[in-house]
């Protein structure tokens, strides 16, 4: 179909598609996985907690079972920081959840339990491993009458291998320094013994979060297994493995240059520029890696120099030289702004436009509240929550045309929709909830 | 039934070698990767690790920058092309010439899945875009990832994004590293792969959807917002606290204590997550008493500043006596959360993460044995296996061509007479081994 023939390609290509993914009208669309009910038992522990947010943010209905005191992860308070008695951490992914509480310590609260799993599609738990099996309400004794369970458990050394065995409770810490990212990531050691020269954590959890990203990954792959035979499985996740994928080619270059990769600081393992320099006002990020944007930086610097000094990938990349380039750098960007650095590099693109150099601000959270392209695409909002009162949230990130994420609610205190699951799944009214209130079950 | 059984049980269900005798989860679905680095191409390895069919579209002659860059290159081919792409058929295809165009728009209607990660409406004006194709294939789930999204003022005002834009702009830099030193770029590209993680899991809830109703869509993600998204607290912090979110260094300042110490012999993460994890690293310290402290009895308590460093004091002046492997030992002991800053040299070492698959070596059709991390999730039924990693342009392109999309050999010339296909330019990070001989092509 020609332009002239269909006007609405006289639309820009973002006009276009914002009209069809605006995420203010995605409370109108269907949702991808509203067919799913979904367990998730894990206890002290946000890679279940955000991959069961994933979940529900596509439309699962989640149901976190929690123990009746509640989950530990409540406690996950940043400097003791809670809201109307939860965590800040546990309060960010209660997110579209159902909150019921049971006692899986109990016999009877067991029996429950095996009671919910027959209408779950999904159960996540992050016990040690083997805690479930030695209930007999692990995946081996589940799944013989309901083999399309998929179950995902998630455990630091995952459901086997030597050390599986070995438990240890799973934390973002040690899924961050166990996958070999924190290993390379921090200031490089200059000899000076400078206590902050050394392997660095991501500021956020960030080992938990890409755990809980996988998991739902490892279950949904299995949903389309199970939509071709009927089956169901066994997902084994470990967030350290997970977060161990993002340190790529550090077995490679062990195997085949029989070194180890090392730290660079904000030198970079695989070209160079690719880097943060301080400017004028705070720090950005300049870049020319390959030849083309190379010249481009070169010429938006105005040092046709150093392109002839540096004119290939490999000599950019030299350890040596990307300090060098590295100074070179930042002696030009510290005479200016973030913004008249940006426009000097938006007034190439428009005037030469011979290839493309990328910058950016690193902008503390306090300053990327203040973004106004944040608030526009909806990365940030204010939400009324029902029990939690006015929050700053950051709702999920994909804008989709037909089956788009979505944000309901926040969070809910612990127990608080006992009386509409346990009706739902299994009769329960109040008399008999008091009951199993009494004894500690729920 | 007794625990020890658990994992006899365990290791024959999950076992790795095993792998290639399992169904995979993501046969049949077809996915195009016209991609560069690796928040799209990433995002296309991990579904083909799953069974997905991935065809990579590359320029000939020039392909992706990750064949341009690395440390090392071997058989030439660069580290990057050995590690990250997986499974994948290769061609050579110049979509910004009508006649690829066409090409390409035949082959999105024999796909499933697009995932590209150009700035906003490159493809539309193209005339390869999701306006376009979806007339010729409404079933067809179209993958859009870059650092901005396709509207707002950052997308429309054409930035071009990396992974380190990401980091920056998400605040994620600022928060990481030490208090009063440079904000820090991860020695990983974590924007990116975790980036592709989520939109890989998108991808899959959209085909969910499209199974149930056979309607294809337009995902737009920005790895940007998903790093926003990532930042766990920090938002609700902000407002509710009026908390300015800045670096701690390598402690947990929401779960105490929580710290990456130094050991007789190395740098190991000490945390304890829940009450009896705090009570069992008392007691591993000789310090059972700081367990009944009343400034420690819960964890909202430990985690007040005062408390919290106060902990760290004593569990740093603790940990510098012991080393990495004793502290993990006691860790097992007593129910406390520590281990090693690990390498890959401990990676290998370790036979843990050889047992399960997480340490893998292919024996690669074209450049013999590999050392990579496995795909993540170990799925006990249909398992991800690594085939083959990257290849030259181009070598897959009568596979494509002439299977999938029915041309002759005579079009065939045709078009590479014309440069509309093409494969390797005579150099490394292209060509194939020297001594090749013709092995790695999909015919």
């Amino acid at each position: 179909m020609s332009q002239a023939e269909n006007p609405t390609e006289a639309q820009s290509w973002s006009e276009w598609i914002r009209e069809r993914d605006y995420p203010s009208a995605a409370g109108t669309k269907p949702e991808a996985l509203d067919d799913l009910v979904v367990l998730d038992l894990s206890v002290a522990n946000m890679a279940g907690l955000v991959c069961s947010s994933f979940l529900s943010e596509f439309g699962a209905d989640v149901i976190r079972v929690e123990p009746p005191g509640g989950d530990p992860a409540r406690g996950f308070a940043p400097f003791g920081l809670t809201q109307n008695g939860t965590g800040l951490g546990y309060l960010n992914e209660g997110r579209n959840k159902r909150h019921m509480t049971l006692n899986l310590e109990t016999g009877e609260g067991r029996e429950i339990f095996r009671g919910l799993a027959a209408h779950a599609d999904v159960v996540i738990e992050s016990f040690p491993p083997g805690a479930m099996h030695a209930w007999e309400i692990g995946y081996r004794q589940l799944a013989p009458a309901h083999p399309r369970l998929i179950y995902c458990g998630i455990a630091t050394y995952g459901q086997f291998g030597p050390r599986a065995a070995h438990h240890i409770p799973d934390s973002d810490l040690v899924a961050q320094a166990l996958s070999g990212v924190t290993y390379v990531t921090g200031l490089m050691d200059e000899g000076q013994g400078d206590p902050a020269a050394v392997p660095t954590k991501q500021g956020n959890w960030h080992g938990w979060f890409v755990g809980g990203v996988w998991a739902a990954f490892g279950i949904l792959a299995a949903l389309c297994h199970r939509m071709a035979t009927g089956q169901g499985q066994f997902v084994d996740l470990s967030p350290a493995e997970a977060l161990m994928r993002s340190a790529d080619y550090s077995l490679g270059l062990l195997k085949l240059a029989g070194r180890v990769r090392e730290r660079m600081g904000n030198l970079d393992a695989g070209a160079f520029p690719y880097t943060y320099v301080r400017c004028k006002d705070g720090y950005c990020f300049l870049s020319g890696f390959v030849d083309l944007n190379w010249q481009a930086l070169c010429t938006i610097i105005e040092r046709p120099d150093l392109r002839d000094k540096y004119p290939t990938v490999p000599e950019r990349s030299r350890p040596d030289n990307q300090k060098k380039i590295h100074a070179e750098l930042e002696a030009w960007a510290t005479q200016y702004t973030y913004e008249e650095i940006l426009h000097k590099i938006q007034v190439y693109d428009r005037t030469v436009g011979k290839g493309a150099v990328a910058t950016g601000k690193i902008t503390e959270p306090a300053e990327v509240v203040q973004v106004e392209n944040w608030w526009e695409r909806d990365a940030l909002r204010i939400v009324e929550d029902a029990h939690y009162g006015e929050l700053l949230v950051s709702p999920p990130a994909p804008k989709m045309t037909r089956t788009p994420p979505r944000l309901k609610w926040v969070c809910r205190p612990v127990g608080a929709d006992n009386g509409a699951v346990y009706a739902r799944f299994l009769g329960y009214g109040r008399d008999r909830l008091a009951d199993l209130r009494s004894r500690g079950i729920i | 039934m007794a625990v020890p059984d658990y994992f006899a049980w365990t290791k024959q269900l999950f076992d790795p070698a095993g792998a290639f005798r399992k169904p995979e989860a993501l046969r049949g679905i077809r996915v195009i990767d016209l991609g560069t680095i690796f928040l799209g191409p990433s995002t296309v390895s991990y579904l083909a690790e799953f069974g997905a069919e991935a065809i990579k579209v590359e320029l000939p002659g020039i392909g992706d920058p990750l064949r341009a860059i690395g440390p090392i290159y071997h058989r030439n081919m660069s580290l990057f092309m050995l590690s990250e792409p997986r499974n994948k058929h290769f061609i050579g295809l110049d979509v910004r010439k009508s006649r690829g165009a066409e090409l390409f728009r035949r082959l999105a209607a024999k796909s499933d899945v697009l995932v590209e990660n150009f700035r906003a409406g490159t493809l539309d004006e193209w005339g390869i875009g999701y306006r376009q194709l979806r007339e010729i294939n409404p079933r067809l789930i179209y993958s859009g990832n870059n650092g901005f999204g396709q509207w707002g003022a950052f997308a429309e005002s054409g930035r071009a994004s990396y992974d380190a834009v990401a980091q920056a702009e998400s605040g994620m830099a600022a928060i990481t590293g030490f208090p009063g030193r440079p904000p820090l770029k991860s020695g990983g590209y974590v924007g990116d792969y975790l980036g592709a993680a989520v939109s890989a899991a998108i991808i899959l809830a959209a085909l969910h959807w499209r199974d149930r109703t056979g309607e294809g869509q337009f995902i737009e993600f920005s790895q940007t917002e998903q790093l926003i998204r990532s930042l766990d607290w920090t938002w609700l912090a902000h407002r509710l606290a009026g908390v300015k979110r800045t670096q701690h260094g390598n402690r947990d300042v929401a779960i105490s204590p929580g710290d990456i110490v130094p050991c007789a012999d190395g740098m190991a993460a000490i945390c304890a997550p829940t009450d009896a994890a705090f009570a069992g690293l008392c007691r591993a310290m000789g310090r059972a008493d700081l367990a009944k402290d009343s400034r420690y009895a819960d964890a909202v308590s430990r985690a007040r500043e005062e408390n919290a460093t106060a902990l760290l004091e004593v569990i740093r002046a603790w940990a510098a006596r012991k080393t990495r492997t004793e502290i993990e030992g006691l860790a097992a002991q007593h129910g406390f959360s520590a281990a090693r800053v690990a390498n890959a040299r401990d990676h290998v070492e370790d036979p843990h993460w050889q047992a399960r698959g997480q340490v893998v070596r292919t024996d690669d059709p074209l450049y013999g044995e590999i050392w990579n991390y496995g795909s993540p999730p170990k799925l006990s039924a249909t398992p991800a296996r690594v085939k083959w990693v990257g290849k030259p342009i181009g070598m897959d392109n009568n596979y494509v061509l002439r299977d999938i999309l029915g041309l002759t050999t005579a079009e065939i010339k045709d078009l590479e007479a014309e440069g509309v296909i093409g494969k390797w330019a005579n150099r490394p990070g292209q060509k194939p081994p020297d001594d090749w001989a013709g092995e790695g092509q999909a015919l």
